[in-house]
């Protein structure tokens, strides 16, 4: 079948989608459970009648079988739709074009999964979660406030990073499941573009395949971001990849960058007592953030906690700790590039943001330039060659084009494209996409920050208005004993338009769907107001935010209130 | 306590980094801007407010204020609310920075009538600013404060300590002790245990500083003022290793002015009466009210000045030999040890200011005195001392009388005691002995018994001290 020889290996394979595989071969693909490893075998072929590429013969003969068993493509293609990369951008899209009947594949050269699932969100998910408990165990007033007593709170660093390894493998083998039970080839080896609606992929060391798709997703995504003059050894200079791995955990690090990355993993380190060092390149802390909310959140999660940092520096040289020596870092003053300072720590993390994955994707076949290596993309995620024409069935989703640097805006990028491509016009609403920061407590946002909004009214002539909710008037946020938090909504009290909605408090980042809900929707928050809160919940803290704020227009008339449902 | 520091030594001001004014000059200037800078206080925002923390801040240093401007925001037990100026000014100087809590009623920035006075109110607040932006850091070594009784205050900087400084040096990347390699924890309890870490000895991975060296240091501190007390004005002798022994070692001028002193106070007839105080009522009230900021020393200085206010005579001193002067108010002086000598902060009117807010004035003095910048009448104003070596465990001492004033209180540690009670129990109570020197000239033994029986009935019953 369509896997190459080593992945089919180890796959114990799911059960078989019968959606447009020959019915007749059902049964074969049964028998297929444990596929031969036997080369490029043809028994595999055999397994499967809509699949070519078990050929080692990059011909296309078999092409007209593939997609005769698909509800038509009108051009002979292998597939519908290739998707190169299957981190969760790729994921999303495959499963959508499941849904929509195409015949899909995905390419991956490494781990199904990406970077959130293996390197990202879903390990440091695990280490985060362990952090809060170690953070909340340890905190004798809270305990004690609660009326709990527990004697010292340790923890077993492998048992820890195993926790964080087991969850990437449990997740990575759901998302693979996830695809080969509906039905979608996933192809190993790196994918290269050759020209318009060809791409090849292998192994290193195989030879390449070539396979044909009327549509083609880039969904390469992107690797951990490293400035000049730093030195990475994976052990004392590491980057979240390493990190997440927790091989050690050291008296005092570094970090370097405090946007999401460094935060959370500074929550990590300090709980597992760690004494970090922030080293930021802005003026402030938590750069990107609303500035109340950055202001309130340095307040909780760093100066209290065994932090210290140096902004308005850059580190311009990190050696690894070797022959006796720490890790050395110099700062560099970021305006007068003047020397500052040198540090010495057990680790330095770099934590400078990500840089995008797209070197030998062979985009220079289609005439495709990319920018700081993002693939330029226009609002449909449609690539924009190096004329500025777009480049026709070629889409670019997730972190490759660096629109916005979120797994779950990648994976909305991808739906998106695949509505397109079946037909259905389709733009994302990038503003209502949210973002969360899983610090304790954490911090959540969606669209745009105060100064962004005071900006764009003076623009375009409207008002801004700002409500605020403190979590201190929340009953559970208080019977957690967690009321430290704040809630705050940036709209326009004309309209009452919903222009950012920014959490730091308990739970935030799952109390921020409510707002980007509204958001993705146009609601209202004349109309939302109305809405019912559960009580006592930590929803309620959005449901006091809208009702706080003053709109001046009235109620719209088709608001769900009005019309009772069951009565 | 003995070698108090007195108007009558004004040489020695040198050594505290002011040109030797004139006292009455000095405190009629103090005393007109005073008139013209007002505080702003941290308001009660509800019923059940004790204090309040500063969001922040929405004016800077320097701006102009119309009354009814909102100034800051501060965030209560229920909310976030703006709090609005009563006066016109400028906010001169901002003493709690954002994040920082105060308690109800104590002042949080200072306001200034005219924009020429923003400097001076701005000196006026330095060295309190200092001590309430430590609060903002808000995981204080909690084990080190409890460990440490009574009289908190007392532990000067570790400076005197000159010993240690090569310990810095042996980290292979700190330039021969150039640099200063600290931990981000140890640099933050450095700064709250005012420890300063050029001094101290890194024992972390290649001698780098870290929490408990800090610790140490602090904790070494104490040590030296054990040496350096009012017992043994010696001076750190034992423990300062840079004395080079078999030498002879002139006073500074200030050891100068407190041995003058000491000779003096043997024309004083003074005679004394001890006292012992059930203190665990004083204890559980100072465990209660610790975490807003309260001092043990602002709670002792309290009750005695609560106790001096029903027995004027015990405030009173002997100028002539002729007359009894009755001082008008009630200025408590605490003796704390500095380097290479001590000095006497005043409390001044101790018996109306509420107990944070003496607390507060307490901690400004300590770090005003660590710094030698105590104005004269910050330390020669006072009209009763108190003095406590209570934090070293002695549980009795005798003090010697300031010349000047009437009387001296010496205060040992609070001890757990078997103690039987009336009803014939025997029950363990926590019991600090007291004893006061007194001049016989003017105070009495019948006086300071009385005086020493009403002490012992607000420190047994302290309600009264919080309010």
């Amino acid at each position: 079948m369509h896997y190459s020889p080593a992945l089919s290996f180890s796959q114990p394979t799911s059960l078989p989608t019968t959606n447009y595989a020959f019915h007749s071969h059902v049964d074969l693909r049964f028998c297929g459970l444990r596929r031969q490893p036997s080369g490029f075998s043809f028994s595999t072929h055999s397994a499967s009648t809509r699949v070519s590429l078990s050929t080692p013969a990059r011909g296309h003969s078999n092409k007209i079988s593939a997609s005769s068993g698909n509800n038509g493509t009108p051009k002979s293609f292998d597939y519908d739709l290739i998707i190169i990369g299957a981190g969760v951008g790729g994921h999303g899209a495959a499963l959508h074009a499941v849904e929509k009947g195409l015949k899909t594949a995905i390419i991956e050269g490494d781990v199904v999964g990406g970077t959130c699932v293996n390197r990202g969100c879903v390990p440091s998910k695990a280490l985060l979660a362990v952090s809060g408990r170690m953070r909340e165990l340890q905190n004798e007033h809270h305990m004690k406030a609660l009326g709990l007593q527990v004697s010292a709170a340790g923890y077993d660093r492998q048992a820890v990073a195993d926790h964080a390894n087991n969850l990437a493998s449990k997740i990575r083998s759901n998302l693979t499941n996830s695809m080969k039970a509906l039905g979608v080839d996933i192809l190993t080896g790196f994918g290269t573009i050759v020209g318009p609606q060809k791409v090849k992929y292998g192994k290193v060391g195989f030879t390449d395949t070539t396979v044909t798709a009327k549509d083609i997703i880039i969904a390469t995504g992107s690797v951990p971001f490293v400035p000049k003059g730093i030195e990475v050894d994976g052990k004392t200079v590491i980057t979240s990849d390493h990190a997440l791995k927790l091989e050690f955990v050291p008296d005092w690090v570094a970090i370097v960058g405090s946007g999401y990355i460094g935060l959370e993993f500074s929550d990590v380190y300090t709980a597992l007592g760690s004494e970090v060092t922030f080293i930021e390149a802005l003026d402030q802390l938590m750069p990107g953030f609303d500035p109340e909310i950055g202001k309130l959140a340095q307040r909780v999660l760093i100066n209290p906690r065994k932090i210290d940092y140096h902004t308005g520096v850059f580190a311009t040289k990190i050696t690894p700790a070797r022959d006796g020596k720490p890790v050395i870092i110099e700062l560099t003053d970021a305006k007068t590039k003047e020397h500052k300072d040198t540090l010495e720590v057990d680790a330095a993390l770099i934590a400078t943001g990500r840089a995008p994955f797209t070197n030998g994707l062979g985009l220079e076949n289609i005439n495709v330039a990319t920018q700081r290596g993002f693939v330029p993309v226009d609002g449909r995620m449609r690539v924009i060659d190096a004329n500025g024409n777009l480049v026709p069935h070629l889409y670019c989703i997730g972190d490759a084009n660096g629109k916005m640097m979120l797994a779950h805006a990648a994976s909305a990028q991808g739906i998106s494209v695949v509505e397109q491509v079946t037909g259905r016009d389709h733009v994302l609403n990038h503003p209502s996409v949210p973002a969360a920061c899983f610090t304790h407590p954490e911090i959540s946002m969606v669209g745009l920050t105060e100064p962004q909004a005071r900006e764009k009214a003076e623009k375009e002539g409207f008002e801004v208005s700002i409500a605020k909710t403190s979590f201190k008037a929340n009953t559970k946020a208080l019977a957690e004993n967690e009321g430290e938090g704040l809630a705050k909504l940036i709209y326009n009290p004309d309209n009452g338009e919903i222009l950012g909605v920014h959490i730091f408090g308990l739970h935030a980042a799952d109390l921020i769907h409510e707002a980007s809900n509204a958001m993705a929707l146009g609601t209202r928050i004349q109309d939302i107001k109305f809405a019912v809160h559960a009580h006592p919940t930590l929803s309620e803290v959005l449901d006091e935010l809208f009702k706080s704020a003053k709109v001046k227009a009235p109620a719209s008339t088709s608001s769900p209130v009005s019309e009772p449902v069951s009565a | 306590m003995a070698h108090i520091l007195q108007t009558s030594f004004l040489p020695s001001t040198s050594t505290l980094r002011r040109t030797p004014i004139p006292g009455s000059k000095a405190k009629s200037r103090s005393l007109q801007v005073k008139a013209k800078i007002r505080e702003i206080f941290m308001p009660a925002l509800s019923s059940t407010m004790t204090e309040g923390k500063i969001v922040s801040w929405m004016k800077s240093e320097g701006d102009k204020l119309s009354k009814g401007e909102s100034v800051v925001v501060v965030e209560s037990d229920k909310a976030d609310m703006d709090v609005e100026s009563f006066h016109e000014g400028f906010l001169a100087a901002i003493m709690v920075e954002e994040g920082g809590v105060a308690p109800v009623g104590s002042a949080i920035a200072l306001l200034a009538e005219t924009e020429d006075e923003i400097a001076e109110a701005k000196a006026k607040s330095q060295s309190s600013s200092g001590s309430s932006s430590a609060r903002v850091v808000e995981e204080k070594p909690k084990q080190k404060q409890e460990s440490e009784p009574a009289v908190s205050a007392v532990a000067p900087t570790v400076s005197s300590t000159k010993t240690v400084v090569v310990g810095s040096a042996v980290h292979p990347a700190s330039e021969g002790g150039k640099r200063i390699v600290a931990s981000p924890y140890a640099k933050k309890l450095a700064k709250e245990l005012k420890v300063d870490l050029g001094t101290v000895v890194g024992t972390g991975p290649l001698g780098r500083i870290v929490a408990k060296d800090v610790e140490a240091a602090a904790a070494a501190a104490a040590g030296v003022v054990a040496a350096a007390s009012p017992a043994s004005p010696a001076i750190a002798a034992p423990v300062a290793s840079g004395i080079e022994l078999g030498t002879v070692v002139p006073f500074t001028t200030m050891q100068g002015a407190v041995s003058k002193n000491m000779v003096e106070s043997l024309s004083v007839p003074t005679f004394r009466v001890g006292y012992t105080i059930t203190t665990d009522a004083l204890d559980a009230l100072y465990k209660k009210i610790k975490s807003k900021g309260v001092t043990m020393t602002a709670l002792l200085a309290k009750a005695t000045a609560l106790a001096l206010a029903l027995h004027p005579v015990i405030n009173t001193c002997c100028r002539d030999g002729n007359s009894f002067t009755y001082n008008s108010s009630i200025n408590i002086a605490v003796a704390v040890a500095i380097d290479g000598g001590l000095i006497t902060p005043v409390l001044q009117d101790a018996d109306k200011v509420d107990i944070y807010t003496l607390s507060r004035k307490w901690k400004e003095l300590v770090d005003k005195a660590r710094a030698k910048q105590l104005q004269p009448h910050e330390y020669n104003t006072g009209t009763f001392t108190l003095s406590n070596l209570g934090m070293f465990g002695v549980d009795r001492f005798d003090a010697i009388l300031p010349p000047g004033t009437g009387a001296i209180m010496a205060v040992g540690a609070s001890q757990p005691a078997v103690v039987a009670s009336k009803d014939c129990r025997i029950g363990v109570k926590n019991q600090m002995q007291v004893n006061v020197t007194a001049d016989h000239r003017v105070i009495y033994g019948a006086d300071l018994a009385s005086f020493l029986q009403t002490l012992a009935k607000i420190i047994e019953d302290p309600k009264d001290l919080t309010l």
